[in-house]
């Protein structure tokens, strides 16, 4: 057995934000070729880029699935620029210490939010795209924001419902129009 | 918490009646088996019974039997020795242990190494066309990873027509089915006493008559030259024993096979994903690996750990070594699988209540980390 902490232990027994979300804004799906490990990640982003909701599975052993965890809570709710800061010696660090044969199972974790985030700006730039290509027609709206599931615009059109409809057309799923007076 | 020991391929307990032997060696009885003095050559008398016991268990002569610290030692003297008298590469096996594996290697020449297939069938037209100008060849009796039975006595011979000197690594298989050197027509036997209940750091190589091999340790007249240094009589006294009580218990070889099919069939009707390796190919009575689809098989051993049952596993995760087990590899499974795998081996001394108290806990391990695993 390897010398494992006790909060490791507790995260690999107990394992938080395990799961998968319904619609993820950034979804992603790694894997170490050094040891076979696998991970997938799902990622929720406020409308201040904030990390508000993570889920992970992983194929891994007991550092590897307490590492995914630990990595879920240091990440949830923090910004995501700060989120993509993390370090694997932080997520060492907040296990109680790991024995250095398994340090990189915790770089796993830190290559799928990567991963997830990467695919969170490229759905926002979908978005960004498909904006683009239509909101110029309609005059008095500005776009303030872009997300995967929705944009924030300021300004007033009656013609909202049919931005909604093209773009969702484009898009092939639902976009939410969020307006703000700011 | 009731420890439940299914690791015995890794080592055995040491059987009561084993110590009890053993003791007086340890204490009262220290006379040094090579000594002129009767309290020295009393000891000797006990090394050659002892000489007796291991030789009937695999129906061997006494005098063709030379004590070592144990199967690592015998597998190396082997090779080292026909290799030096020989010249010329090894040929063996995919699936060896390292003990064989990796002395082969680079012993002259890169070594002739043999595949098998999924069930762990050796590829005997390769094996036939590898042994023109080899030194030796080496084919281990059961494999220690999956129990697989190995065809010792069909590559003996061929291997004899090629005039190539034979070796059988049957460290798993010693003590635990029949094994008679006449029968296999086996040149050169690995065995290791902490395998079938005797005591570590102490086995022997069976070498057949007329045979003989330089030394890997010199400096004394012991083991006809061959194995220089004091006897380990204690250890030699144990495993003479050993051997003794696992040739009483070979008949109940059937006892252990119905534990293990008791234990596999309740592990695939409560383990969702679970298989069984090589489940249909000729295999050791007490060896069983289990491939946990979608699970890594160093999380079931650290949760079995905790409920105080001890298995093992080839998976790079639980040696700190970046490769999975190469037997598993060699038997074509892929690293996902490879690193599923988790290896139960029984003993004599398992019990029915102990498995099943195992079973239970698997299944329950086994829906607690598919829950987490991206793979189900």
């Amino acid at each position: 057995m390897w010398k494992y902490s006790e909060v490791l232990m507790d995260h690999f027994m107990n394992p938080r934000n395990v799961g998968t979300l319904e619609n993820p804004d950034g979804h992603s799906e790694v894997g170490s070729p050094q040891c076979g490990d696998a991970m997938n990640l799902d990622i929720e982003i406020d409308q201040d880029d904030r990390v508000s909701d993570i889920k992970f599975r992983t194929f891994g052993c007991a550092g590897a699935i307490a590492s995914a965890s630990a990595l879920t809570e240091l990440v949830k709710g923090l910004p995501l620029d700060e989120a993509l800061k993390v370090k694997n010696s932080q997520i060492a660090e907040y296990l109680g210490g790991m024995p250095p044969e398994k340090y990189h199972c915790s770089v796993m974790g830190q290559q799928a939010l990567k991963a997830a985030v990467k695919d969170f700006r490229e759905k926002s730039a979908q978005v960004r795209q498909a904006v683009d290509g239509i909101i110029s027609g309609f005059k008095g709206i500005t776009v303030i924001k872009i997300h995967p599931r929705w944009i924030l615009v300021k300004g007033e059109s009656p013609e909202f419902e049919r931005i909604q409809d093209v773009l969702e057309g484009k898009l092939g799923r639902r976009i939410e129009i969020r307006r703000t007076a700011e | 918490m009731k420890r439940i020991y299914l690791d015995n391929n890794a080592t055995t307990a040491l059987a009561p009646e084993v110590l009890e032997e053993m003791m007086p060696f340890l204490s009262a009885e220290y006379g040094n088996p090579s000594s002129f003095h009767t309290f020295g050559s009393s000891v000797l008398e006990r090394i050659a019974r002892a000489r007796e016991q291991v030789a009937s268990l695999i129906g061997a002569n006494p005098d063709e039997i030379i004590f070592t610290s144990g199967g690592t030692e015998s597998d190396n003297m082997a090779l080292r020795g026909c290799s030096a008298l020989r010249g010329g590469p090894v040929v063996t096996t995919a699936v060896e242990h390292p003990a064989v594996l990796e002395t082969a290697m680079h012993l002259g020449g890169p070594a002739r190494i043999v595949g098998v297939d999924s069930s762990g069938t050796l590829d005997m037209k390769t094996f036939r066309s590898s042994l023109e100008g080899a030194s030796v060849a080496s084919v281990m009796f059961a494999n220690n990873e999956t129990g697989t039975l190995m065809p010792v006595k069909e590559t003996a011979a061929i291997s004899h027509e090629a005039a190539v000197p034979f070796h059988t690594d049957a460290v798993q298989a010693v003590g635990k089915v029949f094994v008679n050197v006449e029968e296999l027509g086996v040149d050169m036997l690995s065995l290791s006493a902490h395998k079938f209940h005797g005591p570590k750091g102490v086995g022997a190589l069976y070498l057949r008559r007329g045979m003989a091999l330089p030394p890997l340790v010199t400096g004394g007249h012991q083991e006809k030259g061959m194995r220089a240094g004091t006897y380990n009589a204690a250890g030699i006294i144990g495993l003479g024993k050993a051997a003794e009580l696992a040739q009483a218990h070979l008949q109940e070889e059937g006892f252990v096979k119905n534990l293990l099919g008791r234990f596999e069939s309740g592990v695939l009707s409560r383990c969702p994903g679970a298989m069984i390796m090589a489940k249909e190919s000729p295999r050791l009575p007490n060896t069983s690996t289990v491939i946990f689809r979608g699970i890594e098989s160093e999380a079931v051993l650290t949760l079995l750990d905790i409920q105080g049952i001890y298995a093992s596993s080839g998976s790079a995760c639980s040696t700190g070594s970046k490769d999975p087990s190469h037997v598993l590899m060699a038997m074509g499974l892929d690293h996902n699988l490879a690193n599923s795998a988790v290896r139960f081996s029984l003993s004599r001394f398992t019990t029915a209540e102990e498995l099943d108290h195992a079973v239970d806990a698997l299944a329950g391990i086994v829906e607690k980390l598919r829950a987490i695993s991206p793979y189900t």
